[in-house]
């Protein structure tokens, strides 16, 4: 039971960035009603990125780094809009998609030659510090983990809905025609989406990074897999859904690696998709009046 | 600006095409400063295209487009709100999952005098008092009236010069259609410009002081109420059968 309990929970704090990734997934898609297929590879990239920082002045703080993913993230994300969206025919509903299946694979590359395919080793903050409540431990590092990105989903809720951009992007997301009517530039509101994931994304990369230790260039294509299915487990377009979904899914991949073992944890994930795929395919929160 | 002789828009030889086929096949018509101005046209006309094209979410092929004496035909949306034009479209078009204040301030989004846009939401809430009742609630769970009245207000709120409307009434019980229209007058009253799309010419008859009928894509008679009742092709088609 006690072994239960600590995994479900280191699970559960790891989820964040789960959370995180899938939030920047359905968040494209409420808004211009699109996958961004490159975006798990953004974020790990936009991590990346923030290792420059240790390079080019040793010793820098962690919060440094993740600062660094952050804005790098944010940058990635604008890059990944110009170049799969910006100049692609948004009447043809396959080419952004393929345009980010191809960024994918191409950040994917980038990072592995870069890297020579070896993981890198990556800060954290407080991982020294351990809570205990009789055998039961909560890790420092992941606890900062989980509030690092709550923090993040605060502000991107704040964000969306105490902001103009976010009214703008509200407004595009339920009605872009009449947010344009309205005098809303649709263009803008879809750039600006991408730069705030790509935000997010960054630090989602960041924090996986500081909870494992390592940044692995193998982690493009499971991260982009985990968020598809934090996405449609949430119902495709819903933030608070992504959320849920991304700690449900971060706690049960946890408790089933603890029991079954690294190599067949992401059998029962799969399995717990088709489990909703089947019985719940809208997700958990099938969003209202998200797609006009 | 706008001169007195010149009309507040001025619609020329407008084009605007659905892949290869003509929507409107080279409209002309044109809306007086302070008039309410009525469109009249059956089902499939271009009336929509029209107005669409005139809020710059379609591009015509070819025409001009003037308001107060810019050409806008082509331009952006933003840039036409921008120039004081603003459409109520049609089917309303309201943000479902905002609330009522979300959907006014939304219509108010180029503005950057909050002070005089917070005294123009009141204004709207004392136009339309069931929006107050309703002001924390989401668009989408308002009735057909109400989410008309809040289109309307909507489209308000960035204070336009020339306020579009298509079809208002649609779809809508005779009680909130005459509501409606007694909003209609009353904006003209306060001095509001209106070009209005309205299947419903009987209830337009009541406010509008100039009419156009479209007929597949071309303007097909112009004229004031009085000799669009005389018109004997329009009278049967529009004012025949309901006027018992
Ligand atoms: N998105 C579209 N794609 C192709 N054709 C269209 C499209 N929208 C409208 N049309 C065509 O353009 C013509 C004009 O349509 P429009 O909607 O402007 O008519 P309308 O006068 O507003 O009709 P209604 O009274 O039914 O609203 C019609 O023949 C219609 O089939
Ligand atoms: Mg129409």
């Amino acid at each position: 039971m006690l072994d239960f309990l600590q995994s479900a929970s280191d699970g559960i704090l790891f989820g964040a960035t789960y959370a995180l990734i899938g939030i920047g997934f359905t968040l494209v898609f409420g808004v211009m009603h699109k996958l961004n297929l490159a975006y798990a590879a953004a974020s790990v990239g936009g991590a990346y990125c923030g290792l420059l920082i240790v390079k080019v002045a040793a010793g820098a703080p962690a919060f440094a780094v993740f600062f660094g993913a952050f804005l790098a993230g944010g940058v990635l994300g604008y890059l990944v809009y110009l170049t799969c969206f910006h100049f692609i025919p948004v009447s043809n509903p396959l080419a952004a998609l393929m345009a980010t299946v191809g960024m994918l694979l191409l950040i994917d590359e980038i990072i592995v030659h870069e890297t020579d395919g070896v993981p890198l080793n990556y800060p954290a903050m407080f991982d020294d510090v351990m809570l205990r409540v009789g055998e039961f431990t909560l890790r420092g590092d992941l606890l900062m983990v989980f509030v690092v990105s709550m923090v993040c989903m605060a502000g991107l809720l704040a964000l969306l809905y105490k902001t103009r951009l976010g009214l703008a992007t509200r407004a595009v997301s339920q009605q872009a025609v009449a947010a344009q009517l309205c005098g809303i530039r649709v263009g803008r509101v879809n750039a600006m989406t991408f730069v705030v994931t790509g935000l997010l994304g960054g630090i989602a990369g960041a924090m996986i990074g500081a909870s494992v230790g390592t940044l692995s260039p193998l982690l493009t294509t499971p991260l982009t897999i985990k968020g598809l299915i934090v996405t449609v487990i949430g119902g495709l377009g819903s933030i608070p859904g992504a959320i849920i979904a991304g700690l449900l899914v971060g706690g049960f991949e946890s408790v089933l690696q603890q029991f079954r073992g690294v190599t067949e944890r992401d059998l029962y994930v799969m399995l717990l998709l088709f489990v909703f795929l089947v019985f719940r395919p809208g997700g958990l929160f099938a969003p209202k009046g998200g797609r006009d | 600006m706008t001169r007195k002789d010149h009309p507040l828009l001025e619609v020329s030889e407008l084009v605007t095409a659905y892949g290869k086929i003509e929507a409107l096949k080279g409209v002309n018509l044109s809306v007086e400063q302070g008039s309410i101005t009525c469109l009249l046209g059956p089902n499939g006309a271009g009336k929509t295209t029209l107005m669409m094209t005139t809020a710059g979410i379609l591009k015509p092929r070819g025409g001009s487009i003037r308001f107060a004496g810019t050409e806008i035909a082509g331009r952006a949306p933003h840039a036409i709100v921008a120039q004081g034009v603003a459409l109520v479209p049609e089917n309303r078009l309201v943000f479902p999952a905002m609330t009522v204040i979300d959907n006014l301030q939304a219509g108010a989004y180029q503005r950057r005098d909050r002070v005089e846009t917070g005294a123009d939401l009141e204004r709207m809430f004392a136009r339309f008092p069931r929006l107050k009742e309703r002001s924390a609630q989401l668009a989408g769970t308002l009735s057909g009236g109400e989410q008309q009245m809040l289109a309307v207000a909507r489209a308000l709120m960035s204070r336009p010069k020339l306020l579009l409307m298509d079809e208002p009434s649609l779809g809508l019980a005779p009680l909130v259609v005459e509501e409606i229209f007694r909003i209609i007058a009353d904006l003209h009253m306060d001095g509001a410009t209106i070009f209005l799309v309205e299947q419903n010419a009987h209830m337009a008859l009541k406010v509008a002081q100039h009419f156009y009928l479209m007929e597949q894509g071309k303007v097909t008679f112009s004229g004031t109420p009085g000799a669009m009742a005389e018109d004997e092709v329009i009278r049967r088609a529009y004012l025949g059968s309901a006027k018992a």
